[in-house]
């Protein structure tokens, strides 16, 4: 399949949930969806086509929360970026895990790094913030402030 | 000079911990072992444990999970155990003082002996660092026994 196959196999069969696609370069595109189709398109993208998963990255976007699958078709050299808002009120999308295990990881981090539940997640708890972190203080967001009073901020001169 | 002291001082060995640097700061380490600055001129050799070393050298801006191990290590070293900071991040954690992770720098947290600046310090940077240490802590020694 050819790029422009792709895009159009894409853009056809989820005509309904895209929102957006901004073709940004010869190699990479963005394409916005709803958050409720996420599952159907990465199980397309990763199972029908082949693509492989790269990562996922979460944003804090001030007024709402931003996460982007990132997806590369190899054989033609594409990079597919699927970007879904969440509102802040409601910080929650289905989970990717049972899809492909690669997803296990970036979604835990994301959850306690900015908050994020994600629905379906064989186990939703802590990565990398150590055990003395407090429930609820996610340090990726713009809202994030000091909690620890016992930490120094200056160099000393 | 107790005999201890100068034979510790004679062949320092030196075990080399990472808490979570971004790794330049340990090539330039592993690259005073090598035959060009040949760090061995002066005896030291790394250590695979912290039961045999007689030199911690840190490198990495401590986080707070590294930290507890830090700690850990340091009381599992045989005393006298001489530390050495290598690297802005272990000195003052650089460009990393305003991170959620790293709240305290390193000599809050277990007391240093030398500081060796540089992001990262040049080989010859280290071995002075430490030369200067061994001249350090002979002077010590031969104050407590006048």
């Amino acid at each position: 399949m050819t790029r422009n196959e792709v895009l159009k196999n894409i853009t056809a069969k989820f005509k309904d949930s895209i929102i957006d696609v901004f073709d940004k370069s010869e190699s990479r595109v963005y394409i916005e969806i709803k958050p409720e189709s996420i599952v159907d398109v990465a199980t397309y993208v990763f199972k029908d086509l082949e693509a492989r998963f790269n990562i996922a990255s979460g944003t804090d976007c001030r007024r709402h929360m931003e996460i982007l699958y990132h997806f590369t078709l190899e054989d033609i050299n594409l990079m597919v970026s699927f970007r879904v808002k969440l509102s802040k009120e409601k910080l929650e999308i289905a989970s990717l895990a049972p899809v492909f295990e690669a997803a296990n990881w970036i979604e835990r981090e994301m959850n306690e790094l900015l908050g994020i539940n994600f629905i379906g997640h064989p186990e939703l708890k802590r990565l990398l913030l150590p055990d003395e972190w407090p429930e609820g203080v996610y340090p990726l967001r713009c809202d994030y402030k000091e909690w620890d009073e016992k930490a120094i901020r200056d160099r000393g001169v | 000079m107790s005999m201890k002291l100068r034979a510790l001082l004679k062949s320092p060995w030196v075990f080399h911990l990472s808490t979570g640097s971004c790794n330049n700061c340990d090539i330039e380490t592993l690259d005073c072992l090598t035959p060009r600055f040949d760090i061995e001129r002066f005896g030291m050799i790394l250590a695979g444990s912290i039961k045999h070393a007689d030199v911690l050298l840190v490198t990495g801006s401590c986080n707070r999970k590294s930290a507890e191990r830090l700690k850990r290590l340091y009381e599992q070293a045989p005393k006298p155990i001489l530390v050495v900071a290598i690297g802005e991040c272990s000195l003052s954690r650089g460009m990393f003082i305003d991170s959620y992770n790293c709240p305290l720098p390193l000599d809050e947290i277990i007391p240093v002996d030398v500081y060796i600046p540089g992001c990262p310090p040049k080989p010859e940077a280290i071995i002075a660092g430490v030369v200067k240490l061994i001249e350090k802590v002979k002077g010590q020694a031969q104050k407590k026994k006048k």
